[in-house]
């Protein structure tokens, strides 16, 4: 006799309302699942979409995702002739706010070599990638831009020739591609009114100790250099000593070398830890919580039912009944919301405004543990309906 | 055939300045088909008789032998498995009929079966055999809260009957009913020990409800005295 669930059919609506409850905290447990695998794999998507054999970057510096690095553009051509490389190509990466369409839009922006050179999109969904050298670029789709479309990013307009789906910025915003020179213009593109004062701030310091006509034929030369990139990404040639490459890139041009793996690492390591820790921390507090809230319920189901417990016990049921009885009542609440929760967040995660990544053994280890907290959750009840007295049955 | 023997049971709560002795050298003894009346004034030591008698509450001193077997001796229970006893053969019946809510009445008297492994169209059977015997058959699906109090308790006495017990132990049955239902109560009580054979004690401060029973014991400051 399943003495659980009819106590349950009895209390239907606030057992349903109880799962209802509780399946809501197990949703947001397992949207943070989502969002965790989302965070990471929009932190790490366009460093494996790009997948260079290395990556170039400043001295000591974890760039070009995780920290920032830059370095002159010409640099790669000093890496390309070192033995072991086939190719080595200058990149640039940067995130800007800017009027797309009615709508200010957050992005960011690579700029590669467009005939050739690595780092460009791997996969263009809809359109061709770029094929001319200014003024046209390739966007990912979460833009809302149409193929054809005309966007202004600084000075020039540039048409959209290709919709990409796959690398995203690691804060989950879309990736705009265009071609170094004009990912450079758009990025060092200033004022025309602060390159006048800039150039006349230069040349009035230059006439202190300069004459005129000399610091005015310096002036050209001194004006700064947006020829600027932010890492070269290297492919090898077959056979290429991986290591052997680095160690030579890092001893003789003085600069530090990582492998996609190792970019990977630091970017777990770095710029993702921080969220990863605050979401890992979210997620055992919601099921703290949720255990908390389901032994209450137990506990509370339980106070209620005392005095049929110890007729139970009066009339010799044993223990083993009266355990089934909480327990069945705590795994059926637990399993409910359990169900509930996965239920609603399977077909409401595409629209969170961050990217959740939905992953199976997330769900199964996040079922374990709330199967685990849902036992746990009856100990309370249990200990109540155990230490009841038969003798509570007697008398009015 | 004796169904229940006590001799010399004596309980104490406390010790010292603190000591009470509810119940000092009680004897006992019940045979099948004895209809018992346990009368008293409140605080006289009938509930805790009633307790010790249904093996909830361990005597002090005394022996309790039970359908021939020795459940308690004179200084401690003789490691029997005391809630099997209970429920294979002992029914009780309470004040305030205490049916489980969240059964209908038709699962509250199978509830007793199941707890000794009786299942299916046999168990089904004797349940429908017993609401009948109550004559409340067409109430048979309905929750408790949906009966009245007499209906209530005549479910509550199906169940005590469940399991064919040897002995019955009804603790003020007829309390939460008006004269009329009670005494239907008790008429059905009186049948019950005849027909079933089974040994009923009867704990109640109604004289008016105990015509016609075999025995009648008074119970003042723990010490039972035989009425009649």
């Amino acid at each position: 006799m399943d003495l659980a669930v009819y106590d349950l059919k009895l209390h239907k609506g606030r057992f349903i309302a109880t799962v209802i409850g509780v399946g809501l905290l197990f949703t947001i447990v397992l949207a943070m699942n989502g969002l965790y695998r989302g965070n990471i794999h929009e932190g790490l998507a366009v460093i494996k979409a790009t997948n260079p054999d290395l990556w170039v970057v400043e001295r000591q510096r974890g760039g070009p995702f995780n920290e920032t690095s830059t370095m002159p553009e010409f640099y790669h051509y000093s890496v390309k002739a070192i033995p072991g490389v086939e190719e080595a190509s200058p990149f640039i990466f940067y995130t800007v706010e800017r009027q797309v369409g009615d709508k200010s839009r957050h992005f960011s922006i690579i700029g590669y070599d467009v005939f050739g050179g690595l780092g460009g999109p791997q996969q263009i969904h809809a359109g061709r990638n770029i094929a001319r050298a200014h003024y046209e670029m390739v966007a990912h789709e979460k833009l809302g831009v149409k193929l054809g479309d005309q966007v202004p990013l600084g000075l020039h307009t540039y048409t959209v020739v290709g919709l990409t789906r796959e690398a995203i910025s690691p804060d989950g915003e879309p990736i705009v591609y265009l071609s170094l020179p004009d990912a450079q213009e758009v990025l060092f593109q200033r004022d025309n009114e602060e390159i006048r004062n800039q150039r006349e701030r230069l040349f009035r310091s230059l006439t202190r100790s300069l004459p005129r006509q000399t610091a005015e034929k310096l002036l050209p030369s001194l004006q700064a250099d947006t020829h600027i990139i932010n890492a070269i990404l290297v492919r090898l040639g077959p056979g290429a000593n991986r290591a052997a490459v680095a160690r030579h890139i890092e001893n003789w041009l003085y600069f530090s070398t990582f492998t996609t793996a190792e970019e990977i690492q630091l970017m777990l390591k770095g710029r993702l830890a921080g969220m990863t820790k605050q979401l890992l921390l979210f997620r055992t507090l919601l099921l703290i919580v949720s255990v908390v809230i389901i032994s209450l319920v137990i506990y509370t189901f339980t106070m209620e039912k005392i005095r049929s417990i110890a007729v139970m016990k009066l009339i010799g049921a044993p223990n083993l009944t009266i355990v089934r009885l909480v327990m069945e009542q705590s795994m059926l609440l637990t399993l409910g919301a359990f169900l509930f929760g996965l239920i609603l967040i399977h077909n409401t995660y595409h629209l969170f405004p961050k990217t959740l990544v939905l992953v199976a053994d997330d769900d199964l280890v996040t079922f374990i543990v709330a199967l685990f907290g849902g036992i746990l959750a009856s100990i309370l009840g249990l200990w109540q309906a155990l230490k009841t007295q038969p003798a509570m049955a007697l008398g009015g | 055939m004796e169904v229940l023997r006590i001799e010399g049971l004596t309980k104490v709560f406390g010790s010292g300045r603190l000591e009470v002795r509810a119940l000092e050298d009680i004897n006992l003894s019940v045979a099948a088909g004895d209809l018992v009346a346990l009368l008293g004034p409140s605080g006289s030591g009938k509930t805790t008789l009633l307790l010790c008698t249904s093996l909830i509450l361990e005597p002090t001193l005394g022996k309790i032998v039970f359908d021939g077997e020795t459940i308690h001796q004179q200084n401690g229970w003789a490691g029997i498995d005391i809630r099997r006893i209970r429920r294979e053969k002992m029914g009780f019946i309470f004040q305030s009929h205490n049916l489980i809510p969240f059964l209908t009445a038709r699962q509250n008297v199978l509830f007793p079966l199941s707890l000794v492994d009786k299942k299916g169209e046999a168990a089904e059977a004797r349940v429908m055999e017993l609401l009948e015997y109550m004559e409340i058959t067409e109430r048979a699906d309905y929750l408790p809260a949906l009966l009245s109090g007499g209906e209530q308790q005549r479910v509550a006495i199906a169940r005590a009957l469940a399991n064919n017990p040897r002995l019955i132990l009804a603790d003020e049955p007829t309390a939460s009913l008006d004269t009329v239902r009670g005494k239907k109560v008790m008429e059905l009580l009186k049948k019950i020990a005849k027909e079933n054979q089974s040994a009923v004690i009867v704990v109640t401060h109604d004289v008016r409800m105990i015509e016609g029973f075999d025995y009648v014991y008074y119970l003042k400051d723990g010490h039972l005295n035989h009425e009649h």
